[in-house]
């Protein structure tokens, strides 16, 4: 339990407040960004940037004790969209509104489990080669080497199936999404 | 773009997530289909679990995040007071007599190399400055992170004049005609010489931001330093520690300087207090001794109106460039011509001519010439010339015709017939260990040809005296990038060397090449 106290330590820079919030917290935040940008070098940069600014805008008895994990969630969206923004300004392509501060105030399991039955549900859509292709690259790591020679194909075979998959997926994906919200839209009005 | 380049950039991607790095492309244009692809590849990533970080990554955390939310609380004054050590007093003195010259030199050397406003202004504002009243200090903090007190020096500068109070109550006065200094404890005023002004040269910082105007410098954000909003400037030498500049937002003026880390000390300079552009009342530059005090003469010099008057103190006839001084200064054994920004200095020698070891090496009046940071030293008809400042070469240029300052571009070492191999890795470990204060033999060509030449013969080590000793090394040539060593006896006739990371006083030497005897 971090008391009042403890944030209040930590945000004047004491050590032993800090280390505890950071061991207590650390985790959820870190798969909660992994979840966003999808690897470790980013993820394990984000969530100290969001430490650090979490603290050091914390004002004085204005600790969210409730919801700390939540509050950091925001910060470190905020942080994971101003970090695309400058990739967008140096020329990276990311999509914005991929992120939704939204979902984050909210408990995010259901929304994730949600997720992955959509996504479950539009691989299976894929050729069963193209579902091979994404696993092996995507899911498994594989390079584009190790799975040119696991499914005998060339390795410019593969990047293209892979780029033809992904496609196929992206649409499904798409559309699935947009019965999703035409769904929601539906609910709220009837409540 | 082709659906190839987007197959292999959508690739590359996916293998830059595979391997757990932070995906960077180039991407120029916006490409819509590219990023959605991304995204889709984000989200089938998420069907697996999270790579976690190392087991020690907690711990790392903790203590980055707590380093970074210290540094941010910090205001780097109000620390307690410790003893200072002599050694510390001992290279205090001069530091904080130049104090004055501090802020405008240091600080009008590094100008020219900003580009952001924050640069501007201050070139701006330090330009104008014409006059101030502040207060010094100089603090010095260990590894461990103790900070002391070493100095306190209360300054007035105006135009050429200055005082400075130092915390033991000893006051120096430099008012453009004379130079004192009121030292309470032995109820004394020493009178010094008003030139070669020593606080005017032997800062260590000046040299530093002359060296400053070619570094890289970022602007790293805002802080409060002595209770004043500051830019914090950070400085990058080349191969060399990371150093802090603050400059004050409201006046542009530079408040705070802190050096590297250097052999576990950090030292930082701040302005506790600055007025600047204020009224300094006259009395401050003036003359006076107080009742009861002994005025000590320590050869003060004596200003002449002609180079006969000089001629008759020191001895000997000057030798002088074509454009006449603002001021002759006249001594038992030398005389200072002052130019206001330049001095030249001449003395009868006594010995033989050794231009410093790191010196860059000219000619003049057919023999070598020292060049070194701001100064350019020679021999010519029996006297020794020193001249030091802005235009010296137009000035020693006016003594000696034929003064060749060495070109830079020569390039000596692809002449050498054996090259040696250089990891560049060690060479900027062994930079960083020289400006800690380790090995400063790296600094001299001449030392450096010994070693090596050395190693050739007893390859397992020099142990005792050196086999070749060092009278059998001769500097040949040295453009301050490269130098060419010569040496009597042993198998190596010819060492080259580079200045590989620094090309200046600071930059040590390295062998790229040599030729067998």
């Amino acid at each position: 339990m971090i008391t009042a106290d403890v944030y209040k330590k930590a945000a004047e820079g004491d050590f032993d407040a800090i280390e505890k919030i950071c061991l207590d917290t650390w985790e959820p935040l870190y798969r909660f960004i992994y979840y966003k940008v999808q690897n470790r070098e980013e993820a394990e940069d984000i969530t100290q940037e969001t430490y650090v600014k979490t603290l050091k805008y914390f004002h004085k008895d204005k600790f969210p004790q409730e919801n700390f994990l939540g509050f950091l969630k925001t910060v470190s969206l905020n942080v994971i969209r101003d970090r695309w923004r400058q990739k967008q300004r140096r020329g990276v392509s990311v999509n914005l509104q991929e992120i939704n501060p939204q979902e984050v105030a909210s408990d995010d399991k259901q929304s994730d489990i949600a997720q992955r039955l959509v996504l479950k549900n539009a691989l299976a859509k894929l050729s069963e080669e193209q579902r091979i292709i994404i696993d092996l690259r995507i899911i498994r790591g594989y390079s584009v080497a190790e799975t040119a020679k696991l499914v005998g194909k060339t390795e410019s075979a593969v990047r293209t199936a892979q780029y033809r998959a992904l496609k196929t997926l992206a649409q499904i994906l798409d559309d699935s999404t947009e019965r999703q919200i035409g769904q929601k839209r539906r609910e709220n009005i009837e409540q | 773009m082709s659906n190839k380049n987007i197959e292999e950039k959508l690739s590359d991607y996916i293998d830059a997530l595979n391997n757990e790095h932070e995906p960077e492309f180039a991407v120029t244009d916006s490409d819509e289909e590219l990023e959605k692809l991304q995204e889709t590849v984000r989200l089938v990533r998420t069907l697996k679990e999270p790579v976690l970080p190392d087991d020690d990554y907690p711990e790392r955390l903790a203590k980055t995040v707590a380093s970074k939310i210290q540094r941010g609380k910090e205001t780097g004054l109000g620390k307690p007071t410790k003893t200072l050590s002599k050694s510390i007093k001992r290279i205090l003195l001069p530091m904080t007599a130049l104090a004055a010259s501090l802020l405008i030199v240091v600080l009008v050397n590094w100008l020219g190399l900003f580009n952001q406003d924050v640069v501007y202004a201050m070139e701006k504002a330090v330009a104008q400055l014409s006059s101030y009243h502040g207060v010094l200090e100089m603090r010095t903090k260990n590894a461990a992170g103790e900070e002391w007190l070493v100095r306190r020096a209360e300054i007035w500068s105006e135009s050429d004049k200055y005082a400075i109070k130092h915390d033991d109550g000893t006051l120096t006065v430099n008012n453009g005609q004379r130079k004192w200094q009121v030292n309470h404890e032995n109820k004394e005023v020493v009178l010094l010489p008003i030139l070669p002004d020593p606080t005017g040269s032997s800062f260590d910082l000046r040299d530093e931001a002359k060296r400053a105007k070619q570094y890289p410098h970022t602007v790293i954000g805002t802080e409060l330093v002595a209770g004043r909003e500051a830019i914090k400037l950070a400085i990058s030498p080349p191969g060399g520690e990371e150093y802090y500049l603050w400059v004050d937002t409201e006046t542009n003026l530079p408040i705070q300087l802190e050096t590297a880390m250097q052999k576990a000390l950090q030292t930082t300079y701040t302005f506790v207090s600055f007025e600047p552009n204020t009224k300094i009342p006259p009395e401050i530059f003036a003359y006076q001794v107080p009742e009861g005090y002994a005025v000590v003469e320590k050869d003060p010099g004596q200003q002449v109106a002609t180079i006969e008057e000089a001629a008759a103190i020191s001895g000997f006839m000057p030798l002088l460039p074509e454009q006449a001084p603002l001021r002759i200064i006249a001594f038992k054994d030398r005389i200072v011509l002052d130019y206001g920004d330049t001095t030249v200095m001449e003395i009868i020698p006594k010995g033989e001519f050794k231009p410093a070891p790191n010196a860059s090496l000219g000619s003049a009046a057919g023999g070598p010439l020292e060049i070194w940071y701001e100064r350019l030293r020679w021999r010519q008809d029996g006297i020794e010339i020193q001249v030091e400042g802005a235009k010296r070469v137009e000035l020693a240029s006016q003594i000696a015709a034929d003064l060749t300052i060495p070109d830079v571009n020569q390039d000596m070492a692809s002449k050498a017939k054996v090259k040696v191999p250089v990891d560049m890795e060690i060479v900027e470990a062994n930079q960083k260990q020289v400006d800690s204060g380790s090995s400063p033999w790296q600094l001299d060509p001449l030392q450096v040809s010994l070693t090596f030449a050395n190693l050739k013969v007893t390859p397992e080590g020099i142990q005792g005296e050196p086999q070749i000793p060092m009278s059998s090394f001769k500097l040949v040539t040295n453009n301050s990038v490269e130098a060419v060593v010569e040496v009597e006896d042993g198998p190596v006739e010819r060492v080259y060397l580079k200045r590989l990371v620094r090309q200046d006083e600071t930059g040590i030497w390295t062998v790229v090449g040599y030729d067998p005897r």
